[in-house]
This record gives structure tokens, C-alpha cells and sequence, in this order.
């Protein structure tokens, strides 16, 4: 008598195909390129902290002389 | 003395604003000639090479350092170290065709590091008070940023090195995952799927942080 297994289901995709993956990369890029992320991951806690950091560092207050200009070129 | 003006975009309401990337291909492709003129001594390209590498390296410090006494002197004063580094080093840069920025990035990693180990949080002086008005968020603004920004920290502190770097790099400096994975010696596959990882960690401990 032979026993019949059902057949194990092929996985569809790897890690890096994984919907999910994409969708943070998405989210990242946005972040990255410091564009509006979408309303759901704007809802995200953790996109939330990511967008607070960066609003942080980016700032740089008018009088913060450092944010406008550097000389660090030697001379000519 | 030629100075390197980074592009500060102003704006009236929230301050001064460092300059952010706007396209990432374009960006990288400006970069590599960039850096292939600045590496021959073209004085023009140096500027505009660090011109737009500083905001990034800037963005960088700052989000690993955080302020000191309330400022990010500190994690300003490694950023123009990393600068001096880069360009020193400039002169004997190959292209081993890794983008330039994880070369760049790979300097700043080292430079926080060394400031980390070395930091002595001490009070920072500071100049006279201004004499004018601020135009600066208020103070509710000001300390609601600051908590939420430290709150940001403090949480990326506790995750794996790897995956703290990572998010420094990809969301905080701006960088592509090619560029993240040369720094990190990553593939841009594996830095995706670390990342994704990485945002979940975040999220699971933020939230476990509210319910407690």
C-alpha cells in the first residue's frame, strides 16, 4: 500500500519578493527622499518615530551658522 | 578662501531646512562625476562634491549622536571632521566601482564611533543670548519634537547594530540600498529585506512601549 502525500506547495517567492518587503521599501524611499509616505504608513508607529528623527536632524535654526555655510576647502 | 555653501533652502515658517536629495539615480550619477573630477584636483568639483555629501553627513551625525545640552554641536563639529577626512583622503581615492558615498559613509561610521567612545558629556558653551526675535517653533513645538525625536533614539538604540545602521543610512542620510549594502557589505537585496525587518522590530518595540 503506498501512502499519497499531498504534495508540499511550492513557495511563490523569496524574502526579497516577500509583498510585504516591497512595501517598506516604498516606505523607506519615500522617508529617504523626504516625500509625503502614504496615510497608512503615515498611521505606522514606527514610521512615525522615523519622520519625527528626521524632522529633527533636518532642522536647523536660522541662526545655526553651521547649516549655512562651511569652509573647509583649503585655499587657492 | 572658496567656501562650500551646501544650499540651505529657507523657509519662512519652519527656519532653515538642510537641503534633501531629489532623485536618487540622477543624484548618483552626479556623484560619480563629481568625484571622478574632484579626485584629479578640479577645485569646482570638490565644492560641489561636498556641497552635497555635507547635508547627508550632517543628517547622519546628528541622528547617532543626538544633542548635547540641547544642540547638536557635537554631532555638527564630527560632520565637518568627516569632511576634512574626505577630502584628505580624496587625493588617494580609487574608483573600485562601490558608490561613492559608502565611501564617505564608511568614514563617518568610524568618526561617530571614535566620538561615542570618547564623549564626555559636559555642558557646551554657548554664545550671548540673540538679540532679536526667534522665529523658531515655540517652545510646546520645540519640546514636543525634541521628546518624540529622543523617544526615536532611544528605540533605535536598542536594535541590532546592523539594523540601527542600516535605517541611519537608507532613511536618515538618505541613501539607496546599493549605496547602504556597499557601506554595510550588504547586498541591495539583503539590505531590503533586513530594512523591512528592521522597521518591524521598531514598530513591535514602540508598541510595547505604549501598552506598558
Amino acid at each position: 500500500m503506498t501512502a499519497v502525500h499531498p504534495r508540499r506547495p511550492a513557495r511563490r517567492y523569496g524574502p526579497e519578493e516577500d509583498p510585504a518587503v516591497s512595501e517598506a521599501e516604498a516606505v523607506i524611499q519615500a522617508l529617504s527622499l523626504r516625500r509625503p509616505v502614504s496615510e497608512a504608513a503615515g498611521n505606522d508607529e514606527a514610521v512615525r518615530l522615523l519622520l519625527a528623527l528626521i524632522d529633527d536632524v533636518d532642522q536647523c535654526g536660522p541662526s545655526d551658522q553651521r547649516c549655512s555655510s562651511v569652509s573647509i576647502t583649503p585655499s587657492a | 578662501m572658496p567656501n562650500v555653501t551646501e544650499g540651505c533652502v529657507a523657509d519662512a515658517k519652519s527656519g532653515v531646512r538642510l537641503a534633501t536629495r531629489s532623485d536618487g539615480a540622477a543624484h548618483r550619477d552626479d556623484l560619480k562625476d563629481l568625484t571622478s573630477l574632484a579626485v584629479q584636483g578640479d577645485r569646482t568639483a570638490i565644492e560641489s562634491l561636498l556641497a552635497q555629501l555635507r547635508p547627508m553627513v550632517v543628517r547622519y551625525c546628528r541622528a547617532r549622536l543626538g544633542r548635547v545640552s540641547g544642540q547638536y554641536h557635537i554631532a555638527d563639529d564630527v560632520a565637518q571632521e568627516v569632511c576634512i577626512a574626505v577630502l584628505s583622503a580624496l587625493p588617494r581615492y580609487r574608483d573600485m566601482g562601490r558608490p561613492f558615498a559608502s565611501f564617505v559613509f564608511g568614514i563617518a561610521s568610524h568618526k561617530v564611533a571614535d566620538a561615542l567612545r570618547s564623549s564626555v558629556r559636559s555642558a557646551v558653551p554657548t554664545q550671548d543670548l540673540p538679540d532679536g526675535p526667534d522665529e523658531g517653533p515655540g517652545p510646546e513645538e520645540t519640546v514636543v519634537r525634541y521628546i518624540e525625536a529622543e523617544h526615536a533614539r532611544r528605540l533605535l538604540s536598542r536594535l541590532p547594530d546592523n539594523q540601527r545602521e542600516l535605517l541611519m543610512l537608507r532613511v536618515v542620510s538618505g541613501l539607496s540600498a546599493e549605496e547602504t549594502g556597499n557601506v554595510l557589505g550588504m547586498s541591495p537585496g539583503a539590505v531590503r529585506v533586513a530594512q523591512h525587518r528592521a522597521l518591524a522590530r521598531l514598530r513591535a518595540m514602540a508598541e510595547l512601549e505604549s501598552i506598558a
